[in-house]
């Protein structure tokens, strides 16, 4: 870029060099010439400009710096765009540098609280500027040294606007071997189908049956009536254990299809606000969200709203009977782990109300039966 | 101003020149113009007068001791009066 500025001035006249000769005569310096028409552009001096002007032979008609002059009046004509250039370029930097929300995923209210706690601290908060990679290392470095004993593992996610924490609990190994002197003993009444155990004294064979309350693996070793030694019986016990549920299923129910007719609106959203921006005009519809724009607490969200039409429909009795035994069978099964299953089902009774078909069932499952249950080994010894 | 002109002339040891490449024409040394048309151009040097013969002649820059023209060089004379 030329930095000394200069001025193209456009002039009008009939015999162009007699101005060539005028500025030699004058000493004005001429830098750059160019025939266009009637009119001879040459490019001068700002200062000489209002020289050349006053020559009576010419006719100036229009002028336009170059260099620094030009880059200013460039800037000027176009401030309001660079402004609102630059503006754009800060908001950017903004939005892309503010975190809105620290979110820690874990299963335990205590763990979330520690390293929201901690990461709050050590500056990890909403509404405050992203940590770059190195920062976010040493602070997650910081916060497993500085809870050795619960926190196993962690790791800083940045995703969009918020950092998502996943931290792993440390588990400290059970303190079941420092108890000396334990049975298994049963938790519910049950038929025995299956028992694994590492220590103890048997007492129960499978096939058998067992009352709550019953030791099932016992921790006194005995041999001939004389006790050999006392341990902590451990092992798991698996029986089949009886449940009679009733579950209700109302026989209406509603289902909703969608008409394909849909309507675009904007949701606005923080603290003392939840509402459309635009008024919706479908009576019945269900909502897609986009989250468009979220910053301190303001969010924004695109909103497709699809127009749904409602049918009101009735089960047989036959769909409502197995309507009912799924979800009794589903709410047995949440409590089950891998290892235990339910091994028969059998409905006793049905029952159709008005508008709801009751039913009671019978479900045998599957599940481990022991707990450990420590006793003194001074009592013991005393017998 | 003695030391410029001093240093100046140790630079810049010619009162003028001439060069020509192609279709330009760049006179140092130049003290007037006598006459600046498409066809013919009389520079006006300290000790002679240069005539440049030619067609379509464009004065590219100008300033008060040099000059540079565009244009088809047909011949050249100098006229020491």
């Amino acid at each position: 870029m030329n930095r000394e500025s200069h001025l193209w001035i456009e002039a009008e006249l009939k015999q162009k060099d007699r101005l060539l000769l005028k500025c030699f005569k004058m000493k004005i310096p001429v830098y750059d010439t160019y025939e266009k028409g009637k009119s001879l552009f040459l490019k001068i001096r700002i200062e000489d400009y209002k020289i050349i002007k006053k020559f009576w032979f010419v006719k100036i008609k229009k002028k336009d710096v170059t260099g620094l002059l030009k880059v200013k009046e460039l800037m000027w004509k176009y401030h309001i765009f660079l402004f609102a250039v630059l503006f754009a370029i800060i908001l950017l930097f903004f939005l892309t540098n503010i975190m809105v929300k620290v979110e820690v995923i874990h299963s335990k209210k205590e763990i979330r609280d520690i390293v929201l706690l901690s990461l709050a601290e050590k500056g990890i908060k909403k509404n405050t500027f992203r940590k770059n990679y190195h920062e976010l290392e040493k602070i997650k470095k910081e916060i497993l040294e500085e809870y050795p004993e619960k926190l196993e593992w962690m790791e800083i996610e940045v995703k969009g606007m918020n950092y998502i924490v996943r931290v792993e609990e440390r588990k400290i190994a059970s303190l079941d071997e420092e108890k000396t002197a334990c049975h298994i003993v049963a938790t519910k009444d049950a038929l025995v189908k299956d028992m694994v155990f590492s220590k103890g004294d048997k007492m129960i064979m499978i096939n058998d049956t067992v009352k709550k309350g019953d030791i099932l693996i016992s921790g006194i070793i005995k041999k001939e009536e004389e006790i050999k030694g006392i341990v902590c019986a451990s092992g798991v016990v698996y029986g089949e254990v009886w449940y009679q549920i009733s579950a209700s299923v109302p026989l209406e129910y509603t289902v909703t299809k969608r008409t394909g007719k849909k309507r675009w609106n904007f949701r606005y959203h923080n603290s003392y606000y939840d509402d459309f921006l635009l008024k919706s005009r479908l009576d019945s519809y269900e909502e897609e969200s986009h989250p468009f724009f979220n910053l301190l607490g303001q969010e924004l969200s695109f909103i497709v709203q699809h127009e749904v039409e409602k049918e009101t429909k009735l089960y047989t009795e036959e769909e409502a009977e197995n309507i009912a035994v799924e979800t009794a069978l589903k709410k047995i099964q949440s409590s089950l782990d891998e290892k235990e299953s339910i091994i028969d089902k059998k409905v006793l009774k049905k029952e159709k109300n008005n508008s709801t078909m009751n039913v009671e069932i019978f479900v045998s499952v599957k599940e481990s039966i022991g707990e450990i249950q420590e006793f003194e080994i001074e009592e013991i010894k005393k017998e | 101003m003695h030391l410029y002109k001093t240093m100046r002339s140790f630079l810049l040891d010619q009162d003028y020149y001439i060069d020509m490449w192609g279709n330009f024409i760049h006179v140092y040394g130049l003290v007037d113009i006598e006459t600046l048309g498409e066809k013919q151009i009389t520079l006006i040097l300290e000790k002679f007068k240069l005539n440049i013969k030619g067609l379509n002649f464009r004065v590219l820059k100008l300033t008060k001791e040099e000059i540079l023209i565009e244009g088809i060089l047909e011949g050249v004379s100098i006229n020491y009066e």
